[in-house]
């Protein structure tokens, strides 16, 4: 596409910046003198995407390749597709205005389940076909990776290959495969598919087919010899001496996160039940405190940028946070470079870390205990007392901030109506340390903000059901009423339906694909968007397709059933989750293995304890 | 605290940015040269830079202005030089020259802007529209507020309209509109009163700020002594 057309087309939509490219630090080369041209393609808007810290590593990791040329594409909004699609245009890549289908490889980033039609959208608006099998040899091919690739199967049949665990370890591997492939002449599509299914950590779905039995997924059964019947995410095991972007591409417009990112830790230790990430990203492993430093400069030289993120799963974890922090604001004196931490643990320690780095302190703070009763934070492994809570509550209360956000799940297992009544037990002390705590400013407000729990693949959680659709609503409904009355509350809670079919599509299997692409067809596009979001749509893409949805998200196997993903190892062996799962039943609380010693994950590369791992099931 | 007037461009695809967009640029290029910027004091300090009028998203600017402060002296030269190194190609720093501490930012005084609109085709009934415009007492416009409409009279913000046809169907016009705290228009909305293309396709048209104006004795005139009719060709 020539720069005078792209104006034209910038001239008609409403955000021209989001396709402009041509930020500072972006990187430009010329697409004819590399061997691998690939596209890192974020299923959701540039304000979005842009915020996202993986795609940013995984674009400097490549462009560092003098034969690689990575650029960036993200999905269209509804006026930039209308006009690709009237005009019979492609969608086209940030730097070089390439059409998708020129690629060497197209890359998406799955961060959620709820960009599944996103992804197809961006094919089909790039001239890709929409399903591996149906690629020429001309045709790129499609990868991805991210969290939900770790249950790829309803996204199976229109990707070429997944991979598992972290990019900056695979990605340069797969590079360097595809640069020999093309030096040898290119073969068949498939022969690619060959070489680089022996790479640890990659996962081609079209070399194995799930067996169903009654209705139910029994097995995968391998299509060739020698693929790996187990296939391990990849761990980067020395994460200090990793690749880590010392520049960042600058946004012209403002995006979700506009700020330079320090990524101090990968893992968590905690091991909440309901939360992926932190079985997924074991083991914890560190970044030291001069490396952060030397980073976190060279960083903010580079952008300019006036915040510094210091971004984990949970960053307070950090061994030296507080260390960390001091030594960051004596080094960025001069610059006015503001710190900032994102989430935080409900507790003392947490605010105190909030308020060193906040020159402003009578903004909100935000806690996430999760449940409302200690019965529950129990079951889910989220150790934090009301105490604790309340403590640090009444602290930010004294400092004059103007609101305490807390965040909570509605629908974990076991929750019964009680537990809710306790979120607003909670919210009614909270408010109540107005009468005895001395603030130092004005009335503060309380925020109570709902998601529904969602079961995910690889958890402890991932033999439980959702909570069913009409039962959410209703205990919504009575969390609203309970919290009616309650001086300063206010309280936000997610759509339910958005939540139901994260679930469906989190524990899928491949007979899920064709309702994809039906829901795509029937314009399903930004989900996650809730303004973008038709449940009616999808019910009547479930219909279409024969399937019900219903089946996936209260799907409650026993534990010794085969699952859809069980051909995946993150390296947590299955008799830890079932041993999580059965403590979570009897309330029982497993220690945060970093400070009370192993609990026995099963994983090999542990730099704590050392175990075994992988899969348990395959035939 | 230091003051100084910046002439600079905003050319090319960087009149894709917004006026927000090109503060963020400005400040992170200034930050990423290592310019000791002042800030607005307060909880939330916010450096001190202050553009002379917001320009509109698509139109390219050849003169435009930025009053900027600093907590130490740098010579203008380097301050220019620093920026360009940082700044994005399309955004151009031209001139700079230091000013008293007291005057206000020219945002405080800036009265015109001469916008240069190319377009084509050129509706043969245009001619007639600007003649129309341009000898009547009151030019109704409707302005879409967040929430309601508003009918105003935009005639006194219309200081001159120029046009002249140039070779293959194009022609150019030449605005001088109001702009500024006591209000004004945007060639945008003239160019919504007027005719345009011939049988409903749609109209080429880019538009150009060419310069901003201030008013000395009655007259107008750009920060550099400019007046508007040394702009038109
Ligand atoms: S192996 Fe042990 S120490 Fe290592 S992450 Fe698992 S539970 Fe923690």
């Amino acid at each position: 596409m020539s720069n005078h057309y792209l104006g034209d087309l910038l001239e008609r939509v409403r955000k021209p910046a989001r396709y402009l490219g041509k930020e500072v630090n972006a990187v430009f080369k010329n697409p004819g003198q590399v061997k691998v041209h690939l596209a890192l393609a974020f299923p959701d808007l540039y304000e979005v995407g842009m915020s996202h810290l993986g795609l940013k590593i995984l674009y400097a990791l490549a462009n560092r390749l003098p034969d690689v040329y990575a650029e960036r594409v993200f999905a269209p909004g509804a006026d930039m597709e209308e006009i690709l699609r009237g005009e019979n245009l492609p969608l086209f890549s940030l730097e070089s205005n390439t059409a998708l289908q020129n690629f060497d490889l197209v890359g998406f980033s799955l961060q959620y389940e709820l960009s599944y039609t996103a992804v197809l959208n961006m094919l089909d608006l790039g001239g890709i076909p929409l399903y591996s099998s149906e690629r020429k040899e001309a045709d790129p091919f499609i990868l991805g990776g991210g969290p939900t690739a770790l249950n790829p199967e309803p996204l199976a049949p229109f990707f070429d290959f997944f991979v598992l665990g972290d990019g900056e370890e695979v990605l340069p591997e797969i590079l360097r495969e595809y640069a020999s492939w093309k030096d040898k002449g290119r073969g068949k599509r498939e022969d690619f598919l060959e070489i680089i299914a022996r790479i640890p950590g990659i996962y081609v779905p079209g070399f194995y087919e799930p067996v169903y039995s009654q209705g139910n997924f029994s097995n995968m059964r391998p299509l060739k010899e020698n693929v790996p019947l187990c296939i391990e995410k990849r761990t980067v095991v020395d994460l200090e001496n990793a690749f880590y972007p010392e520049s960042f591409v600058v946004p012209y417009m403002e995006v979700v996160h506009d700020r330079a990112t320090l990524e101090l830790f990968r893992g968590c230790s905690r091991g909440c039940r309901f939360c992926q990430a932190g079985f997924t990203y074991r083991p914890v492993r560190e970044r030291s405190l001069n490396k952060l430093k030397e980073l976190a400069g060279a960083i903010i030289d580079n952008t300019g940028y006036e915040e510094l993120s210091l971004s984990s799963l949970s960053s307070s974890d950090y061994s030296q946070i507080e260390k960390l922090i001091d030594e960051l604001q004596d080094q960025f004196q001069q610059q006015d470079v503001s710190l900032s931490l994102p989430s935080l643990r409900a507790d003392v320690f947490a605010l105190k870390l909030a308020d060193k780095v906040q020159r402003n302190r009578t903004g909100g703070v935000t806690f996430a205990p999760e449940a409302g009763s200690q019965r529950l934070r129990n079951v889910i492994n989220k150790q934090v007392t009301e105490d604790e809570i309340l403590e640090a509550a009444a602290q930010a209360v004294k400092a004059g901030r103007s609101h305490i956000k807390l965040y909570f799940m509605i629908g974990l297992p076991t929750e019964t109506e009680e537990d809710l009544r306790e979120i607003a037990g909670l919210a009614r002390k909270i408010s109540g340390l107005r009468r005895t705590v001395k603030s130092k400013r004005r009335p503060f407000k309380v925020i109570i903000s709902a998601s529904t729990f969602v079961p995910k693949p690889h958890t402890p959680f991932q033999w439980e059901p959702q909570l069913d659709l009409k039962l959410i609503k209703e205990r919504q409904e009575l969390l609203r009423q309970s919290l009616r009355g309650v001086k300063g509350v206010d309280f936000t809670w997610h759509e339910a339906g958005m939540s139901f079919l994260e679930a469906v599509f989190a524990r899928g299997d491949r007979r899920l694909a064709p309702v994809l692409e039906r829901a795509f067809r029937m314009g399903s596009r930004l989900d996650a968007w809730s303004d973008s979001f038709d449940f009616s749509l999808w019910e009547e893409a479930f219909k279409k397709e024969g399937i019900e949805p219903e089946y996936y998200a209260y799907f409650h196997p026993e534990t010794s059933a085969p699952l859809p993903w069980d051909h995946i190892s993150t390296g947590v062996s299955k008799h830890f989750l079932i041993s999580e799962y059965k403590k979570a039943l009897e309330e029982k609380n497993t220690g945060d293995c970093r400070k009370n010693g192993c609990a026995g994950c099963g994983l090999e590369n542990c730099p704590i304890q050392v175990g075994e791992a992988g899969c348990t099931t395959i035939s | 605290m230091y003051h100084y007037l910046l002439t600079f461009s905003k050319r090319g695809d960087l009149r894709f940015i917004s006026h927000l967009d090109l503060l963020r640029t400005f400040v992170r290029s200034a930050r990423r040269a290592g310019i000791p910027i002042a800030c607005s004091k307060g909880y939330n300090p916010q450096p001190k830079f202050v553009f002379a009028a917001p320009l509109a998203v698509g139109i390219e600017g050849e003169n435009e202005y930025l009053d900027l402060y600093l907590k130490e002296p740098w010579e203008t030269d380097k301050i220019s030089e620093s920026l360009n190194m940082q700044l994005p190609a399309g955004l151009k720093v031209h001139k700079i020259r230091q000013v008293d501490l007291n005057r206000p930012p020219l945002s405080a005084t800036v009265g015109a802007a001469l916008y240069k609109v190319l377009f084509s085709p050129v509706s043969p009934d245009l001619e007639q529209a600007l003649h129309d415009i341009i000898s009547a007492d009151t030019v109704l416009l409707e302005r879409k507020g967040k929430k309601d409409k508003k009918t105003l009279n935009i005639r006194p913000f219309i200081y001159l309209l120029s046009m002249k046809k140039l070779e293959g169907e194009k022609g150019v016009l030449f605005m001088l509109l109001a702009t500024g705290n006591k209000g004004g228009t945007r060639p945008q909305e003239i160019m919504s009163l007027l005719p345009l293309g011939d049988s409903g396709g749609r109209t080429k048209i880019k538009i150009f700020r060419k310069d901003l104006f201030v008013m000395y004795n009655n007259r107008f005139k750009t920060p550099e002594g400019l007046s508007p009719s040394e702009y038109l060709e």
